[in-house]
């Protein structure tokens, strides 16, 4: 390998740069985009089962002239609203409760909108004891499954199966200056280099952008963000996510159901070649 | 490590510090006529540890198996056959951790005779004919890559088509890290799997064995019909450090083990390995007995 250390350097410092920049605490939340790019939104609260997750919302709600469900991983905007949210890290009731409206939405034939922005999953005792794996699994299987519509968006940041599990859609957005990630750059340096502080090492070689999730068919579309990002311009970005969201609904409610199902399932097979 | 115990139970017990620093290959030794158990430490004769699928007859320790070597635990005498699953250096990210992914999975394939961390074989068990998924934890921690979400996928196409019962050993650290987003991608790849045995009526089983985490834990692991457990298995989402790490929690003692889990009502049993093949015989029989749907 002929590469200089300040090329790897310059490598570093970019990706951590990138990943900053989706985590900028100003970019526009699930509940922002609910909120401005939705209408007359009537939140749906619990999994009926345990209890009722804060970094997981949902809720009827309209698109344009659509009804939708539409469910989202919150992230709070202020240290108060992080706290009860938790930082957009859902516990297996979360994904319980995603799931919940899911089903609902499919009873009624209402297309599901997932806005996705979470670092992870929880990582915690009470989460592992109630199946924060058997939770993000059945996520996985619901999604596929879904016989309505189904548009994911990635807001900043997509953490691993955590954020999978809302995002296993017919067509996935994301904005443009978002990361998409198999694992937190923090927790895959743990993994890798057995050491969270690598974590601008674990970053550079992850590529966490969303364009190279595009390249790899895991997302569909980029959402373009005016600079300096969506940070600063999160009005027009919202709108262009909106305008997005209501282009795909109704290219894919134009599509005979079977077929909507058979190109999902075809779609997530070829994954990885 | 003793030098005498290598030929049988290197590969199992420190995969990741071998393939982390490759380093010369030990020596070839004598067979050694004992092995120790990795656990208790005391040692026992070769043909007793193997007769007893690696389980310590002294302190009971479910020692690792290899992948080929619990196909034919699990399998009736002379009915395996091994798909061929070929050998693929696809590597998304460009990624070098020191060592260039290639190599990485060169040297993984060297070590341990599988192409991947997922191998494959078409097998009776109990009489039934069933497809069996087993999983190299000695390939690079059994993490899941694209070549094994491509066999986890391709087992499942064949169980479908012949109408076979699957039966999968999940043993893993997660998704692989080396793949990135890709390796995120094999956990929707799989579940498009799963869901075709559901939709298919088909017998989905699964062994989770130490360890079993991450990507495969939410996902195929988790998907099936009946999941058994062996003892003392560590199963999880989150691994103990990044619980530790992030939430400065204790973790109360036995977290995460095949018991925990069984407690908390996320498996069906925990079951010994010298019972295990007649465990997954009985659900493979009852689930098939009513017939195609």
């Amino acid at each position: 390998m002929t590469v200089s250390t300040s090329d790897v350097a310059e490598a570093e410092r970019l990706a951590i740069e990138a990943v900053e920049l989706a985590r900028n605490p100003q970019r526009p939340r699930a509940l922002a985009v609910i909120e401005s790019a939705f209408e007359d939104f009537t939140e749906l609260r619990g999994d009926r089962r345990f209890g009722d997750d804060h970094a997981v919302v949902g809720g009827l709600a309209r698109l344009g002239e659509r009804w939708v469900m539409v469910v989202g991983q919150e992230k709070g905007v202020d240290a108060a609203t992080r706290a009860l949210r938790n930082f957009g890290m859902p516990h297996p009731e979360g994904y319980r409760k995603a799931q919940r409206l899911m089903r609902l939405a499919e009873r009624f034939a209402l297309p599901v909108v997932c806005l996705v922005d979470t670092p992870a999953a929880h990582p915690g005792i009470g989460a592992e004891e109630r199946g924060q794996g058997w939770a993000i699994a059945e996520s996985l299987s619901i999604m596929l499954e879904l016989r309505v519509p189904t548009v994911s968006a990635v807001l900043s940041e997509g953490g691993s199966g955590g954020a999978l599990a809302l995002a296993m859609a017919d067509r996935v957005l994301a904005l443009e200056n978002a990361i998409y990630t198999v694992a937190p750059p923090e927790t895959c340096a743990a993994i890798l280099y057995r050491d969270a502080a690598q974590r601008a090492r674990a970053a550079a070689a992850l590529r966490p952008g969303v364009d190279t999730a595009h390249e790899h068919a895991l997302v569909d579309e980029l959402v373009p963000e005016p600079p300096p990002g969506a940070h600063a311009m999160g009005t027009v970005v919202i709108a262009a996510l909106r305008g997005a969201l209501i282009r795909h609904l109704d290219e894919l409610s134009a599509m005979d159901p079977e077929e909507r199902l058979a190109r999902r399932r075809a779609r997530y097979r070829a994954l990885g070649g | 490590m003793v030098p005498a115990e290598r030929r049988v139970v290197t590969v199992e017990l420190r995969p990741h510090r071998r393939l982390a620093t490759p380093g010369p290959r030990p020596q070839p030794l004598l067979p050694p006529a004992t092995v120790e158990c990795p656990r208790c430490e005391r040692r026992l004769p070769e043909a007793r540890w193997e007769e007893q699928l690696r389980v310590c007859a002294h302190c009971g320790h479910h020692a690792r198996v290899p992948a080929r070597l619990r196909i034919t635990q699990l399998a009736d005498p002379g009915t395996v056959e091994l798909m061929d699953l070929p050998a693929r250096d696809t590597d998304p990210l460009r990624f070098d951790d020191g060592l260039p992914y290639p190599e990485r999975l060169r040297s993984a394939r060297a070590a341990t005779g599988s192409s991947d961390a997922v191998v494959v074989a078409a097998a009776a068990i109990g009489g039934m004919a069933a497809l069996i998924v087993s999983m190299e934890f000695a390939f690079m921690g059994g993490s899941l890559g694209s070549a094994a979400g491509g066999a986890f996928a391709v087992a499942c196409d064949r169980a479908v088509a012949e109408r076979r019962p699957l039966v999968a050993v999940c043993v893993s650290g997660g998704a692989r890290m080396q793949e990135g987003i890709v390796a995120l991608a094999q956990m929707a790849r799989c579940t498009v799997g799963t869901s075709a045995l559901a939709a298919a009526a088909l017998p989905y089983l699964t062994v989770l064995a130490d360890p079993c985490f991450g990507g495969v834990t939410a996902s195929f692991a988790t998907q099936a019909d009946v999941i058994l457990a062996e003892p003392r298995a560590r199963i999880g989402f989150a691994g103990g450090r990044v619980i530790e790490q992030a939430t400065y929690e204790r973790l109360p003692e036995g977290f995460q083990t095949a018991e925990f889990l069984l407690a908390h009502g996320m498996i069906d049993q925990v079951v010994e390995r010298s019972r295990l093949r007649d465990t997954v015989r009985r659900v493979l029989l009852a689930l098939s007995s009513a017939g195609p749907r």
